[in-house]
């Protein structure tokens, strides 16, 4: 079938299939059969004799990495809908607090605030937080419809302001999956539109029942017309939980500290959390790239350094940028509102910003080492933080409002910081160690 | 009497998709029922697969192994944790498996550890401590000299860190419990006979291997097709190597489906004697028809850069230059993974002006029929182990136009026309010449029926997989019988 093979013919075969040398006899031998037409026996007789000398390898282009996860859709859609979502909810605590009651209202935050921040942690850990997030969701939709409705049910249930903590719960939580879903902006409209419903005097009850059925019927629409494949699983179960008891700890933050006085003072202590929200939300879009950009800045890195310590690597180097972006938008546009104070009702005390702007920096570093696969400690970090927080709360006598969340918040991020700091430190081993191996 | 029990590993193959080592596992499975048969698939992760397969009462799944995913195997926390894991296993298995010569009893005992202590698998890769002995083992691996190796690329530090995460995922693999049979029949050299090579040296059971194709082959050809760097050829192609390297030295029995994958099987260092042939079988149909003589030539297959299709497209260029009647049809869809493959080979068939004469016509549930309706079938495949499409062919009476590659020239030996792969010319004169001469077309479809009916057909298939199997169980099929 073919003539004798030739060393010589045999290396200008390979040579001119693959463009370079082999790497090893074996290769030599799979492109003499594949593409020489030269039968298996006649190639694995060759031996050694058509491999070149030990010269250096001609340098190879280093493949760059796929723009994983990059860009995040609809970013700036989602970060409008979330500051016009948090004034609009800030706006609805007077009247309601009027309506309803001081102590029902600020009973019914208590349970919602933390729930919602769970949940909104565990939907992102399983769903929200992956490609094609909603459709996945889509596909587990009659589990989700069943907890969905036995929490809706429980929680309705709760003594005291029962039914409020549900439509609370149920507005916050289904808004994060309208944003993921891209109607961001039509949910932000949706809560401004009850922000204007209740200041004219609506019904406080019926307003947020309609709301929130509303709401919910958007979410089902959500997801159910969600088209495209799916290509990835949903995250799994043991982590989502993990996800939801932290985000548990990070939301009874918001509420431990008693000197906040949620439902109390009007649109504050609501219109302060918005600063750091969305600073929290610029740091969290720039620390989203983390996972791509790492290997990306590692290319090219030589093996002999691959365990070295490289204190300005691209890793620090994503982290430095989310903190500048969290904590200069905080500081300005807290600048901002404190600057607005005269005209809105609660929202001049300094304290509170630091205290809110504390939070949200401990929630970017819990964060990290969650995505990191460092669950335990980001669950040690957030329970040390909420137990120095209650307990500052219990034996600080009047202290001015927000100091025990910024204690709280500045222990924990301490807490958070040192094994980050040592970990970014050797970007290669926490490449291979921590972020690709979860 | 009970039947003796057999676990049948599948990588990315039978019950989860169509192809012709999945069919192959239908048949053997499905065809010898005095076995209990345990199916257990390794299957990339991601979504669940869907099962295409129906399995027969006699056997049952054992389970799924899902790499890439984010599933965990079980832990003791407690326990676990404090164990603190076995940092030097990384190295270990870089050793093992990526080094030229590997030490197979440093990787048994590695790979046993992981199946003792599935749970510390997770710690140990994320261990610091693994980290530098790991880079410090590569380093020695590309430091070695032999005859047989040409200079190693340079690797970096994120060529690294992938293959620390697929050794993880290697020991995860050998880490998934598996039932106790009485035979280990595993369908690949590769991630599928991770398993079974920690079961044999933990109980003693015999393992069998079926080589469909052979796995350092298919390892280093994806690799040399792939546009990949230098470096990440040269760690996909090493680990393919490893694990084939492991396979050959752990099972008792290789039965690869043509004596031309027995000429790497040898060459990679097993012994002659343990070596059993196996051709694939085919049920030929009743009756012999005629050739339609309507100028068709048929290819069914995958599109995808092993059957090479782009040659194939400027062997029907040539054709229908010389004989302006002759039509192609191209039955099959492309494999997944390789839409772009598919979209360049519709951007050639533009340039060469194909047009009608050269039809891609999708997924068939009836290759029977569409040979049937072919005077001449064509393969241009670069790699094949002994492709069920030729044996279809040839079981439909059809003259057969093949690449020499695999064991298609044993096959067709003296009944088809074979011809060196990538060689455009002497494919279109062997498809050319069988349009024209329609008698002898005729002739060598007659010869490739009888062939077939005499050497592969599925009762012979069958037949030689009971043997073996009832051999290595120590099962005795007269008294059974």
């Amino acid at each position: 079938m073919s003539a004798p093979l030739s060393e010589e013919r045999a290396g200008r075969l390979v040579h001119a299939r693959l463009g370079r040398p082999a790497q090893d006899l074996l290769e030599t031998v799979v492109v003499l059969e594949a593409w020489g037409g030269v039968p298996s026996e006649s190639a694995l007789a060759l031996d050694g004799v058509v491999l070149p000398a030990r010269a250096a390898p001609a340098p190879a282009p280093a493949r760059p990495l796929e723009h994983e996860d990059e860009q995040r859709e609809g970013i700036v859609a989602e970060g409008i809908a979330l500051l016009v979502a948090i004034i609009a909810v800030a706006a609805w605590a007077g009247p309601l607090s009027r309506q309803l009651g001081t102590a029902a209202l600020e009973h019914a935050l208590h349970v919602a605030l933390p729930l919602t921040v769970a949940l909104q942690w565990t939907l992102r850990s399983r769903y929200l937080g992956r490609r094609g997030g909603v459709r996945q969701l889509a596909e587990e939709r009659v589990a989700v419809l069943l907890l969905a409705l036995g929490m809706g049910a429980a929680l309705a249930a709760l003594p005291g302001a029962g039914p409020l903590v549900a439509l609370f719960v149920a507005i916050w939580v289904g808004g994060a999956v309208l944003a993921r879903r891209g109607w961001g902006l039509g949910y932000a409209a949706l809560v401004a539109g009850e922000a204007a419903a209740l200041a004219a005097g609506a019904p406080a009850r019926a307003a947020l029942a309609g709301l929130g059925a509303i709401v919910v019927l958007a979410c089902a629409l959500a997801i159910a017309s969600s088209r495209g494949p799916v290509e990835e699983a949903p995250g799994r179960i043991g982590r989502a939980l993990a996800a939801g008891a932290i985000g548990a700890l990070l939301g009874g933050l918001l509420i431990g500290d008693s000197s906040l006085g949620w439902g109390v003072h009007g649109a504050f202590p609501g219109l302060a959390l918005a600063p750091s929200v969305i600073g929290s939300l610029w740091g969290g879009y720039h620390l989203w790239q983390f996972h791509a950009a790492v290997p990306r800045g590692l290319r090219g890195l030589p093996l002999a350094l691959a365990s070295a310590s490289i204190p300005g690597g691209p890793a620090a180097k994503i982290l430095i940028g989310a903190l500048t972006r969290l904590v200069g938008v905080t500081t300005l546009l807290s600048l901002l509102v404190l600057a607005a104070a005269p005209w809105t009702n609660g929202t001049d005390q300094l304290g509170l910003f630091v205290a809110f702007g504390a939070a949200t920096l401990l929630s970017l570093f819990v964060s990290l080492h969650e995505s990191l696969g460092y669950a335990v400690w980001a669950l040690i970090v957030a329970a040390v933080s909420l137990a120095v927080e209650l307990a500052l709360d219990r034996w600080l006598l009047a202290p001015p409002p927000g100091v025990a969340l910024s204690v709280a918040g500045a222990v924990g991020t301490l807490l958070a910081v040192a094994p980050l700091v040592r970990q970014l430190r050797s970007p290669g081993r926490m490449l291979a160690t921590a972020l690709w191996i979860k | 009497m009970t039947r003796p029990s057999i676990l049948l590993t599948t990588e990315a193959t039978y019950p989860y998709a169509v192809g012709g080592v999945s069919s192959w596992c239908h048949l053997v499975v499905g065809g010898l029922p005095e076995f209990a048969w345990h199916v257990l698939p390794i299957h990339a992760g991601g979504r669940r697969p869907r099962q295409l397969f129906e399995l027969p009462p006699h056997a049952a799944l054992a389970g799924r192994i899902e790499v890439w995913g984010e599933q965990l195997p079980r832990r003791r926390w407690i326990r676990d944790r404090l164990r603190g894991g076995r940092p030097s296993l990384p190295s270990e298995l870089v050793r093992a498996l990526i080094g030229w010569r590997p030490d197979h009893a440093e990787l048994l005992d590695a790979l046993t550890w992981c199946r003792r202590h599935p749970g510390e698998l997770r710690a140990t890769f994320r261990s610091e401590q693994a980290w530098r002995p790991f880079v410090a083992a590569l380093r020695d691996v590309l430091g070695e000299r032999h005859p047989e190796l040409a200079a190693p690329p340079e690797l970096d530090t994120v060529d690294a860190a992938t293959l620390y995460q697929q050794l993880y995922w290697v020991a995860r693999t050998a880490a998934v419990a598996t039932p106790r049979v009485d035979l280990l029949h595993t369908t690949a050299a590769g991630w599928a006979a991770i398993p079974a090579i920690v079961h044999r040296e933990l109980h003693g059971t015999p393992l069998l291997l079926t080589e469909h194709g052979v796995y350092v082959r298919e390892a280093y050809l994806a690799a040399a097709r792939s546009r990949a760097s230098a470096a990440e050829r040269f760690l996909s192609s090493r680990l393919g190597r490893g694990l084939c390297l492991a396979a050959y030295a752990s099972c008792d029995v290789i039965s690869p489906v043509t004596s031309a994958n027995a000429h790497w099987e040898r060459k990679l260092g097993v012994p002659a004697e343990r070596i059993r042939v196996i051709p694939n079988g085919i049920e030929p149909s009743g009756e012999l028809t005629p050739l339609p003589r309507n100028g068709k030539v048929v290819t069914v297959g995958r599109i995808d850069p092993l059957k090479d299709v782009q040659t194939m497209l400027h062997v029907a260029a040539e054709v229908t230059r010389q004989l302006p009647g002759a039509r192609f049809e191209y039955w099959g869809p492309p494999t997944k993974g390789q839409e772009a493959y598919a979209r360049a080979c519709e951007e050639l068939h533009r340039r060469l002006g194909l047009g009608e004469r050269f039809r891609f016509m999708g997924t068939t549930s009836e290759p029977l029929e569409a040979m049937r309706d072919a005077d001449v079938v064509l393969m241009t495949s670069i790699s094949e182990g002994l492709p069920m499409a030729v044996l279809e062919a040839m079981a439909q009476g059809r003259p057969v136009v093949a690449t020499g590659v695999g064991g298609v020239p044993e096959v067709l030996r003296g009944c088809g026309i074979v011809v060196p792969s990538g060689d455009v010319a002497r494919l279109a004169t062997g498809v050319a010449t069988l349009l024209r001469n329609p008698g002898f077309a005729e002739r060598l479809g007659r010869r490739a029926y009888a062939r077939v009916r005499e050497s592969y057909t599925q009762r012979r298939c069958l037949e030689g997989y009971r043997t073996l199997l009832a051999e290595l169980t120590g099962h005795d099929l007269a008294a059974a019988a």
